[in-house]
């Protein structure tokens, strides 16, 4: 890793940008391929990795003192699961109209390698503000990510957006075909790389 | 870091102890969290569930936003129970009897339909719809050499002056696991409307049964076209899909006069399967053909005991 990022908006816009879980780490692929195929997927699972991300950065931020080093892993598994069952009971119980839409997404987040990941490498090392600004800068990484993503696909293979048609005919069935999701993330990774250089180069420049 | 290495080099018994007391701990922590949020939404969750039951079946019934149910309707639930005791295996239907809203009535039936006794019993309303509490008033009346086990439901709606459809929940094996359904029937048991409830079956190919255009396929099917229902691999012409994606979303609604003369031209056509989802589709006509059937069959034979014995039922 580069020079850790000092400020809360540093630390926001790294999960955003510089450390994009999807376009940068490549974490959570099978998620981000699979699922990514309408805006409105991507935007509903972003959101809920958005809640869980946040929530277990938080928690392990305040708790990393009490865990045993060698069961880390476990615990992190734990404290996600833990989340992801309270926000799905929560949701069914109070929010039915959300958890029609977000319930099977809210539960596959258990999986999710970028969240443990992010726990591993930052939560049990820094303090609640931090791990909280890092946890919101990476959901909405994932978050940003996975709607770009839903876009791309959604408008060249169906032809729509958010549902609603929007070039009267479906240009490219193939994007919407899990294979074209690595096609899309490799397109959208070699932007992020490409602008980082060409930024990088400029910078020199000056 | 220390610690860890020290573990690797000696291994000893203190540290392995100390692993697993912590990851009990955690786990500990992790469950009691669990179980107070299932206590504290379980109310909730339960309400909104009985809210969504509601909704799909006043949905069934054709009342939405647009057209409002009759001031009168009452929608009355009979639960078939499987009894079994020393003597055999019997049918129960515990249905609400006029009079007070907590009036029940039990109906013992042996299996080939001959009635044998009834029972009165007391169950308040908000106590009728959970299953735990139902269970136990049968067991307080029977006895507890009884064993009773839920089989099925059924809603009769109706106003006062008349009845005006059945609603049948049902289940049956689809291409992965259980399809949960519910069909409405007119009183001449025709089928009103079809609404998947629950399924896991593939999304885009099999999932597909949820889809207007396949559900839809199932509505003003006469009872006799019921009983012989079948799927067939003829692809689904445009005119039908437009027909059907267009019932029941006023939204897309056709001009009368194609709705009518769409109905009429389709009206006998077996159900259209889904492509690359026939297995699906064959599922839940099968699966609804043989649900309408015993519906038919057990409603007439409720009906007929209402009659002979005369109970006082409140439908």
């Amino acid at each position: 890793m580069v020079t850790p990022p000092k400020t809360h908006s540093q630390l926001f816009l790294n999960g955003l940008l510089n450390e994009n879980p999807i376009f940068r780490l490549a974490l959570s692929m099978c998620p981000a391929v699979g699922l990514s195929t309408s805006v409105m997927n991507g935007l509903l699972l972003g959101i809920a990795v958005l809640f869980v991300q946040v929530c277990s950065s938080c928690t392990i931020s305040l708790i990393k003192n009490f865990i045993h080093p060698r069961i880390r892993i476990p615990t992190y598994t734990l404290t996600i699961a833990t989340w992801v069952t309270v926000i799905d009971l929560v949701l069914a119980a109070y929010v039915p109209v959300a958890y029609k839409a977000m319930g099977i997404f809210v539960r596959l987040i258990v999986a999710f390698a970028i969240i443990t990941m992010r726990l591993e490498v930052f939560a049990c090392k820094h303090g609640l503000a931090p791990s909280f600004w890092d946890g919101m800068g990476m959901g909405f990484g994932f978050l940003f990510g996975m709607t770009i993503l839903g876009a791309i696909r959604e408008i060249l293979g169906m032809g729509s957006f958010l549902g609603y048609d929007v070039l009267g005919f479906r240009p490219l069935l193939f994007f919407v075909l899990p294979a074209a999701g690595f096609f899309t993330v490799g397109f959208m990774m070699a932007i992020f790389n490409y602008v980082e250089t060409f930024g990088r180069h400029r910078k020199k420049g000056c | 870091m220390v610690q860890a290495q020290a573990v690797f080099g000696g291994g000893t018994m203190k540290e392995i102890l100390k692993i697993a007391i912590a990851l009990t701990i955690a786990c500990l922590i992790a469950g009691g969290v669990m179980g107070g949020v299932f206590i504290a939404t379980a109310k909730a969750k339960k309400r909104n569930d009985q809210l969504n039951l509601q909704q799909t079946l006043f949905g069934l019934l054709g009342y939405g936003p647009n057209r409002s149910a009759p001031a009168d309707l009452k929608v009355h639930t009979i639960y078939r129970y499987i009894l079994a005791d020393d003597g055999g295996t019997y049918s129960g239907y515990l249905m609400p009897a006029a009079g007070s809203p907590s009036d029940h009535e039990l109906l013992i039936v042996d299996l080939n339909g001959k009635f044998i006794r009834r029972q009165e019993l007391t169950l308040p309303p908000e106590k009728a719809t959970d299953e735990q509490d139902r269970k136990q008033a049968i067991m307080e009346v029977l006895g507890p050499r009884t064993t009773a086990n839920p089989a099925d439901a059924l809603m009769i709606a109706g106003t006062v002056a008349e009845r005006r459809a059945y609603v049948v929940t049902g289940k049956f094996p689809g291409y992965k696991n259980a399809i949960h359904v519910m069909v409405a029937l007119k009183p001449d048991f025709s089928i009103l409307g079809l609404e998947i409830t629950a399924h896991e079956e593939d999304p885009g190919l099999g999932g597909e049964i949820e889809k207007a255009y396949f559900k839809n396929q199932f509505r003003h099917k006469a009872f006799e076209e019921v009983k012989h229902l079948k799927v067939t691999t003829v692809p689904l012409a445009e005119e039908h899909r437009r027909f059907l994606e267009a019932e029941g979303a006023p939204a897309r609604m056709l001009p009368e006069t194609d709705a009518e003369r769409s109905a009429n031209k389709f009206q006998r056509d077996d159900i259209h399967a889904i492509s690359g989802a026939t297995i699906s589709s064959a599922a839940v006509a099968n699966g609804v053909r043989r649900l309408v059937r015993n519906a038919a069959q057990r409603i007439s034979l409720l009906d007929q005991m209402i009659r002979e014995n005369r109970i006082p039922a409140a439908f």
